[in-house]
């Protein structure tokens, strides 16, 4: 019936960023692809994994590779951002240098070898290359005409540049994913600053400088919701938020946009109800 | 029939029920235990074959049936450089085997008072925070005595989903050896054994177990008991031919209980 | 054995004729079911060939509460016997003072603590001491189920019908309604613990059948039963930070000068360090005799089940009842050589698979109570001679484990059988499409110390709870009612000590006077002095490294 995308979901996905990958997966429903789970996969270690003094890190990621190229797939896509980063980075660093994969296999002699051929990109590059911006603005059901957005990519989807699915100061593939979904991206001045990261729970005042400001700056720009790909990014941002919501606005998945504008749910019901109100108070017609 | 069968069944068994005698010995192999080389009847266990050489078990025995994980060994064969683990009890001596007991391992338990947690994964992370330490290595998987896929169902513990955790885990004899080799330091049996409970704890009590315990507690049973009771054992036996005769209960097929 | 002997999925290359001969039946055998059951006088009559009934194998006590009873020889000789300890060199000042003391670490005894804290005894005012590590025990090992009547179609009433059948009405009728009764509240609680019995789609209980139940009401979880249910009330028990001591059996139970039973010396086996323990009331929870090896039979049994508890209860004056009949299982393990006598769970039979000859003939109904069934295979094996001789001159017949895939579908084996399905893989035998071989193994002791519906013996103080005890079962235990049996009276002794224990004071005095008395009795009786017990452990040492053993050491 309709196409089949391998993807890797990751353990955020699984608990605290439901919303992210239910949205994805109802989204690509409605353009005719089906988001098949990589069996098997285990946790991709986020950022941890990617000591290179010390290859044992790298078993994690890499075998999810292995799961993958023994599905006869040699493509990966990755919804959340961490683990897309981070499992794109180990598929670069053991192919680097074959003694790194030729360890390594060795190590994990009960799977057959890594060959070194899976391409892991993230789902925003799915979009756009594969599906095209083209064919989801011919979808879309609710345009979110009048909606203002502020994409923030954080810093995982940029770098480092083996990772980057777009120009690290000035990216674009999120607003041109809004703009296909008919609304209207704002520009931040801080859409690719760091929100915080894990640095939060040593530097409390973090949250607030970081991912406070985010969300305030997005807002001085006229911007109603701030999006973002990333299940630690929408975890700060949103702690900000309610630590002191003055100035600030919600936060969402670029997957919940998707799928509703193609005429989903939109995960709406796991998200922050002012969320749903701002996207339905937009809807017109379909 | 008589003492002549006993004696032959005796006879038969001395092997199992006392020590092994040498003149029943066909074939010998050499096996190293802590480094000193003995040498044991081929076709045994490991634990037949240590109390051959001598040792008395105190630790390193239990139930010498696979089910306790007392007898947790840790071993090499000739020539292979890789660690291999096995339970005593149930693995076959091989020529030139180097091997030594582990049987205890030093694994702290968090207590919790498991009526006050949810009946979801998220206690998992909250007593065991060193699973985000899984490196996703499989070493766990490796030294399972029982074939378990022990990485997965950390990965599923991960991720909270306590029924596959419960699924894969069910089998652990938590012997200790997947503790014992793991890098990141998680006390992978403990973490299931919690998940089975919470897994345990979320299926609600099937209708007909409260319908009989509310019977139980109305007394509907006491009068027919009260009668059974009086009865002589004569009138008992009576009653036990007829009961079982007639609902056919013994002459059944077999098989498993179907509700009638 | 091996290098002569080619090896074929396991079996010897001379075997498979007679495996053949069993999978050409098979189809046959399936259609037309197994023989029908026997009669109750039919049954009476194949007794005769079980081991309790053949000449030599017992004995009258000749000292003791029980003098004159009938008991194994084995046991009677562990009965009759002087105490490891001479009473006049232990110091008896007191190591430890709790409320409640259990001896025991099984299900029987960790339900004992539990329920004591239940009852409201703070957990350090509890200490369970046990042999080994906690949850070495028979217990452990069971795979079959737990029997409980909670289903529409049974009753707790039918349930009792079949324990005293079962029992040959031997066993004590409110202790049997006691067992029975509390069967469905045991269940309810343990899955609110967390334990997982098996569920069909609809989350009821599967329910199996078990030899001598007249309705299917076994309560399992897959074939790990017994460690399942025991290693979540241990995981509870470690909650609650009761005390534990672990390898320090005991060697003698303590009375006070009225005779009560008020704590044990218990003996460290890794320090050789005696501690004198004094506690309001003890619960005995030691377990079964396999290791006793009644009549050379090889067990089911863990390492430490040596009758200890029994001994103890004996000369602290308790009576103990049905020690003159054994419960073979009667299908252990026949080959191969290095899993001789452990357990093959009747489950196999409850999932269908039949009992069969050498010559692939169905010879029993296979689910006959098991006193019924082993001696049906003996004398299938010993008198008809229609048996398979394994290499090592053991004799068995045919478990036919592949019906089991016929009956329920591929994979049957697999997910209700794990445990047995890799412990045969492990020596090269698929028994999902070879049958096994058995042979009865001595399983479970019917009888022990006399208890009532609460647990209570005849000596104040002094409290038991599962295959140590007797009354329960009577002359023959029905499969899942065993791990019934502890958790129930477990409870119950728990229950009942707990209440014992409240508002009343330490003895004054802890003594082994009791011990002495006893002493006096074997020395009028003319017991040899040699022999000692509890046993505590048996000995597979080599015999050549035994007869060249000194103990320089001590």
């Amino acid at each position: 019936m309709g196409r089949r995308v391998l993807y890797f979901p990751g353990c955020a996905l699984k608990q605290q960023a439901r919303a992210l990958g239910e949205a994805a997966a109802e989204a690509l429903g409605i353009l005719g692809w089906e988001l098949v789970e990589l069996p098997r996969w285990n946790c991709c270690g986020t950022v941890y994994s990617l000591a290179s003094d010390d290859l044992m890190r790298h078993l994690g990621p890499v075998r999810n590779l292995i799961r993958t190229q023994e599905l006869g797939e040699k493509r990966l896509v990755v919804i959340c951002s961490m683990c897309y980063n981070t499992l794109r980075r180990s598929a670069h660093f053991v192919s680097e240098d074959p003694e790194r994969i030729e360890r390594i296999n060795a190590f994990m002699d009960e799977e057959p070898d890594y060959r070194g051929e899976v391409e892991v990109i993230h789902l925003l590059q799915f979009l756009r290359d594969e599906i095209t911006f083209e064919t989801i603005e011919g979808k879309v059901k609710h345009p979110l005409r009048g909606l203002r957005v502020a994409a923030y990519y954080g810093c995982m989807l940029l770098r480092p540049r083996v990772v980057g699915i777009d120009d690290p100061d000035a990216p674009r593939i999120m607003e041109d994913l809004f703009l296909a979904l008919g609304a209207e991206p704002v520009e931040s001045p801080y859409k690719v600053e760091c929100c915080g990261a894990y640095q939060v729970a040593l530097r409390e005042e973090l949250i607030q400088e970081r991912s406070g400001e985010i969300l305030r700056a997005a807002h001085r720009r006229g911007a109603e919701l701030v999006v973002t790909s990333c299940p630690l990014c929408a975890h700060n941002l949103e702690r900000a938020r309610h630590m002191d919501p003055r100035g600030t606005v919600p936060v969402a998945y670029f997957t919940q946009l998707l799928a509703f504008a193609l005429g989903g749910e939109g995960a709406l019901s796991l998200a922050d109800p002012t969320l749903a109100s701002i996207l339905t108070a937009k809807e017109r017609g379909g | 029939m008589g003492l002549d069968i006993m004696e032959r069944i005796r006879k038969a068994n001395e092997a199992v029920t006392t020590g092994i005698d040498d003149s029943a010995v066909k074939h010998w192999v050499t096996i190293y235990i802590m480094g000193k080389a003995y040498r044991v009847p081929a076709d045994i266990t490991l634990m037949q074959a240590m109390e051959y050489a001598g040792y008395r078990f105190i630790r390193g025995a239990g139930c010498r049936a696979g089910f306790c994980g007392a007898c947790a060994t840790v071993y090499r064969t000739a020539g292979d450089w890789r660690l291999k683990t096995a339970l005593a009890c149930q693995t076959r001596v091989e020529d030139g085997m180097y091997l030594v007991q582990i049987p205890f391992v030093p694994a702290e338990k968090p207590t919790y008072d498991i009526t006050q947690e949810p009946t979801d994964g998220t206690p998992l992370l909250k007593y065991f925070p060193e699973i985000a330490r899984c490196v996703s290595c499989n070493t766990c998987t490796k030294a399972c005595p029982q074939e378990l896929e022990v990485m997965d169902y950390i990965q599923a513990a991960l991720r909270g989903d306590i029924k596959e955790v419960a699924e894969l885990s069910f089998d652990c004899i938590q012997c200790g050896l997947c503790a014992i080799r793991c890098p990141a330091e998680i006390v992978h049996y403990h973490v299931a054994q919690l998940a089975r409970r919470l897994y345990g704890r979320s299926l609600p009590i099937p209708k007909h177990l409260e319908e009989r315990l509310r019977e139980i507690e109305e007394g509907k049973f006491d009068e027919e008991f009260a009668k059974v009771m009086a009865l002589s054992k004569e009138e008992l036996e009576e009653l036990y031919r007829k009961e079982q005769r007639e609902k056919g209960g013994l002459l059944r097929k077999g098989g498993e209980g179907e509700d009638e | 054995m091996s290098e002569g002997l080619k090896l074929v999925r396991g079996y010897p290359e001379y075997m498979l004729e007679s495996i053949e001969l069993v999978a050409k039946s098979r189809a046959r055998r399936l259609e037309e079911g197994p023989p029908k059951g026997m009669s109750l006088e039919e049954r009476e009559r194949i007794l005769q060939y079980h081991p309790d009934y053949a000449p030599g194998g017992k004995r009258p006590l000749v000292v003791g509460p029980n003098k004159g009873d009938i008991a194994p020889n084995e046991v009677a000789d562990l009965l009759e016997a002087y105490p490891l300890v001479e009473p006049d060199e232990i110091e008896l000042t007191v190591d430890i003072d709790v409320e409640i003391l259990i001896l025991g670490g099984g299900l029987a005894g960790t339900m004992a603590a539990l329920w004591a804290n239940e009852a409201g005894i703070p957990p350090e005012g509890i200490l369970l001491a046990t042999k080994l590590r906690h949850g070495d025990s028979n217990s452990i090992m069971a795979q079959g189920g737990t029997q409980a009547a909670d289903k529409p179609y049974d009753s707790p009433v039918i349930h009792f019908l079949d324990v005293m059948g079962g029992g040959h009405f031997a066993n004590k009728p409110d202790v049997v309604r006691a067992l029975v009764e509390d069967a469905p509240f045991i269940i309810k609680w343990l899955s609110e613990m967390g334990a997982l019995f098996d569920r069909d789609e609809n989350g009821d209980f599967v329910e199996l059948w078990g030899g001598g139940t007249s309705r299917p009401r076994m309560h399992a979880a897959r074939d790990y039963t017994g460690m399942e249910e025991l290693r979540v009330i241990r995981d509870e028990f470690r909650n609650r930070g009761i005390g534990l001591l672990e390898f320090c059996p005991a060697v003698e139970l303590l009375t006070d000068p009225e005779g009560q039973v008020c704590g044990a010396l218990l003996w460290n086996m890794e320090t050789d360090e005696y501690k004198v323990v004094r506690a309001k009331a003890v619960v005995l929870a030691t377990g079964g005799f396999g290791r006793l090896h009644i009549r050379g039979f090889p067990t089911t049994n863990h390492y430490g089940a040596t009758a200890d508890g029994l001994v103890l209860a004996y000369r602290a004056g308790a009576v103990l009842r049905d020690l003159d009949t054994v419960q073979y299982h009667p299908t252990g393990a026949a080959y191969p050589q290095q899993i001789v006598g452990l357990l093959i769970t009747e489950k196999v039979r409850g999932l269908g698979a039949q009992v069969v000859n050498r010559d692939g003939e169905a010879f029993v109904y296979p689910l006959e109570p098991r006193d019924v069934e082993a001696a049906a295979i003996i004398r299938e094996c010993y008198e008809r001679e229609k048996c398979v001789i394994t290499p090592t001159g053991l004799r068995g017949v045919w478990l036919d484990s592949p019906m089991i895939e016929e009956i329920h579908g591929k994979g049957t084996i697999e997910k209700r059988l794990p445990a047995m399905f890799r412990m045969y893989k492990r020596f090269g035998i698929d028994m999902r499409k070879d049958p096994i071989l058995v042979f009865p193994t001595l399983h479970y002791q019917n009888g022990g110390v006399e208890t009532d519906p609460q647990g209570r013996t005849n000596v104040p103080g002094l409290f038991v709870a599962g295959e140590v005890t007797g009354g329960v079962h009577g002359k023959n235990r029905l499969m899942g009612n065993s791990t019934l049996d502890c958790l129930v009276f477990g409870r119950r002794a728990g229950l009942a000590a707990a209440e014992y224990a409240k508002g009343r004071e330490f003895p004054r005095e802890v003594t082994l006077d009791h011990v002495r008395r006893f002493i006096e009795e074997l020395k009028q009786a003319g017991i040899p002095r040699e022999r000692r017990s509890p046993m505590l452990l048996p000995d597979y040492r080599g015999k050549r490294v035994l007869a060249r053993m000194i103990d320089v050491l001590r």
